[in-house]
């Protein structure tokens, strides 16, 4: 039965590449990657119901897995794909209208859009560590060209930087995973499990806590260079800034929570087989390190999409730091910011990409006057900053709430006021920015249209969520973060 | 094991991991990227040949595929690629260096000796006697460093890929001097990866030539902030 559910999330991707590998024509292409993606994401719905019912899933080897957490994950991430291949289909006719993109290119987007979701499915599914650091490398590759998808200069750079630096961070990482290997082989029963999560998750207390410190600081750098922590996220504002809009905001949605998730399963095992604090430390100051980064690079910003990348890098922080002061409260804080912040990124790179559209520039100001061009993305824009700085009555301010309650009430309370001031500066830099983008007058005319009318809906209902979870979250919704919660629990 | 002494094999696996290290200082110190892709293609050679060591020695059979990976994949297949990667650019063969050669070689002989202390603190959480392949953890960490060590100072792309699978040779040999290796099928997917990963920096060196007129990575300068 469990079998089924793997091979339906690991499948479903796998048939989708396959299937635009041998089509060509648009509308063919539009239709695999909509259907592949929306069957990943109700499979993921089966397999939450699935995990409330029997807690864990095997494979019968042991060699797939899931839990109330990798669940949780996989229907954001999968939804986040979907709504990416949703928008993706306006979105790139408008770049073929205007001769931004040629059939060849449509074909290759599609295609690795496909793989990518896949790479992805491979992280959460995989019990075995070994698997899991094969698919986040893979993660990389499959967004390698997706990054230096227009062909600029600046675009090839971006790509070149990104691979190489995650290349070197995810090496590093699977040197702390083979330093994981090592501390248990002479511990699990049979080697062949020695990589699985779930069997060092049973003899945590047996592995060598001195040899593990030392495997959870290559994690921490590997995971973390992936995920975009500081201050290893120089690749990110480059590569959010050049990819096609769709492609940065799944990488923000999706591909963060990824490599969130691999620091996560790292984190519990370190956590229950050292103790100590050892890694709640590691993760508050890293943490704290990304959010206090972002500040000076979010106040002086020319460009749209770098803000929103530099954005990430914060929140990110927020929630390596919420996942540091280690409480109930905080973990329920943290993963409800998960889901809050992959919906309002989605909501802000897919604006920025209609804004850019709209100006044909990025840069900020030349942008001015946008409610009076593209009244719509203009209110989008405005109220998804609203959102993202954490602005009632927005999701972003319940989860931040929480962190922050947690933080004082577990007695850090330096980091929590760090973490106050570096999101109130933020928030002043964002709205100074993008008030000045949407209010005013137009420089000068702007011939450029808004998206059309489905994918503003699209936008419009990416913020009713995030409306809705600043209001109430649904019971269904609490329970499955409880689940999650459990689980870091250890 | 009949055919050859354990500590015939300890003492060749010793050669091999002092001729690995050997070729990784070369690389430091080589100015010709010809020479940078020859002596990475030695080092793989070395690599593979202590893979196949573990196997003779510790009856570690799993590692007889990853053995001859190492040495069809790293080096024959991409030591190819890159070749063909500088004859198709044509580009100049002179590395330039941000540290000169001699403080490069001072530096790498500190790492040599951090790398034993830390192989060292690693191996002493191990009761009983180690096998002669964990007195290579320290060249295999010695590795990752000079491998990082390269890209961090060197300023071509292509020495860039070098670094990377420098430090990546670094890593598999960890795996064998302390785990004799990882199970099969991941070391069959941590060769995929790689494989992919060197022709897809491959692809992008070209196109860096054809945008910039050079592949030095000083050229990509325009993304700041």
């Amino acid at each position: 039965m469990s079998m089924i559910l793997f091979s339906l999330l690991l499948g479903t991707p796998i048939a989708g590449s396959i299937l635009c590998a041998l089509f060509h024509k648009r509308r063919v292409l539009e239709i695999i990657t909509v259907t592949s993606s929306g069957l990943t994401f109700l499979s993921a719905f089966w397999l939450m119901a699935k995990v409330m019912q029997e807690t864990t899933l095997h494979s019968p080897q042991g060699w797939w897995y899931a839990d109330g957490l990798s669940a949780y994950i996989i229907i954001i991430v999968s939804g986040s794909a979907f709504v990416v291949a949703l928008y993706s289909i306006g979105y790139l006719r408008r770049q073929i209208y205007k001769r931004k993109v040629d059939a060849p290119k449509l074909w290759l987007y599609y295609l690795l859009l496909n793989i990518f979701l896949f790479t992805m499915m491979l992280v959460l599914l995989s019990n075995n560590l070994g698997f899991l650091w094969i698919g986040s490398e893979a993660t990389t590759l499959a967004t390698a060209f997706l990054v230096a998808f227009y062909e600029r200069e600046s675009s090839i750079e971006a790509a070149w930087k990104y691979v190489v630096i995650c290349s070197v961070g995810i090496t590093l990482a699977l040197f702390g995973i083979i330093l994981t290997y090592f501390s248990a082989l002479h511990v699990v029963p049979a080697s062949g499990n020695a990589l699985h999560w779930s069997s060092l998750m049973l003899v945590a207390k047996e592995l060598d806590p001195a040899v593990l410190k030392l495997a959870f600081i290559f994690i921490l750098i590997g995971f973390g260079t992936k995920a975009g922590l500081a201050p290893m996220h120089t690749w990110k504002p480059d590569a959010y800034g050049e990819a096609p809009a769709p492609i940065s905001a799944l990488m923000a949605a999706g591909l963060v929570n990824v490599a969130l998730y691999s620091l996560m399963r790292f984190y519990i095992l370190v956590d229950k087989a050292v103790g100590g604090g050892f890694a709640s430390t590691l993760f508050i100051i890293f943490g704290l390190m990304s959010m206090g980064v972002a500040v000076p690079f979010i106040l002086l910003q020319r460009d749209f999409k770098r803000l929103l990348a530099y954005s990430s890098v914060e929140h990110v922080g927020i929630i390596v730091f919420a996942l540091g002061i280690g409480t109930p409260l905080a973990y329920f804080g943290a993963l409800l910011h998960l889901l809050n912040n992959a919906i309002a990124k989605i909501l802000l790179f897919l604006t920025a990409g209609n804004v850019r559209m709209a100006y044909g520039s990025r840069i900020m100001h030349k942008v001015t006057g946008a409610i009076k061009v593209i009244p719509a993305s203009a209110t989008l824009l405005i109220l998804g900053v609203f959102a993202i700085t954490g602005w009632p009555p927005f999701g972003i301010f319940v989860s931040e709430f929480t962190i922050i309650s947690a933080g004082f009430t577990s007695g850090n309370i330096v980091p929590a006021i760090l973490f106050v001031g570096f999101i109130t500066t933020i928030f002043v830099g964002f709205i100074y920015y993008t008030s000045r983008m949407v209010l005013g007058e137009p420089h000068r005319p702007v011939k450029g249209s808004d998206a059309d009318s489905a994918s503003l809906l699209l936008l419009g209902l990416l913020l009713g969520a995030l409306l809705m979870l600043g209001v109430f979250i649904p019971s269904q919704l609490q329970q499955c973060i409880q689940n999650a919660v459990n689980v870091l629990k250890g | 094991m009949g055919i050859i002494h354990l500590s015939t094999i300890g003492l060749l696996i010793d050669i091999f991991a002092a001729a690995i290290l050997v070729t990784a200082v070369l690389i430091v110190s080589s100015r010709s990227l010809v020479f940078y892709i020859r002596l990475f293609a030695l080092q793989s050679f070395f690599l593979g040949a202590v893979a196949l060591l573990v196997v003779l020695g510790y009856g570690e059979t799993h590692i007889l595929i990853a053995a001859f990976l190492t040495i069809a994949v790293k080096a024959i297949a991409i030591p190819m690629v890159l070749t063909r990667v500088i004859e198709r650019i044509q580009v100049r063969k002179e590395i330039e260096f941000s540290i000169n050669i001699t403080a490069s070689l001072l530096l790498c002989a500190g790492m040599v000796i951090l790398s034993d202390s830390v192989a060292q603190s690693i191996l002493s959480s191990q009761h009983g006697d180690a096998p002669a392949v964990s007195r290579v953890l320290s060249v295999s960490i010695a590795m990752m460093l000079i491998g990082l060590f390269i890209m961090m100072t060197r300023k071509k792309a292509l020495t860039q890929i070098i670094g990377l699978l420098t430090m990546e040779n670094g890593v598999f040999l960890s795996g064998l001097s302390i785990t004799y290796g990882m199970p099969l099928i991941v070391e069959v997917g941590i060769f995929f990866d790689i494989m992919i990963a060197v022709l897809i920096l491959g692809v992008f060196v070209f196109r860096i030539n054809k945008t910039f007129e050079t592949i030095s990575i000083d050229s990509l300068r325009s993304l700041r902030h």
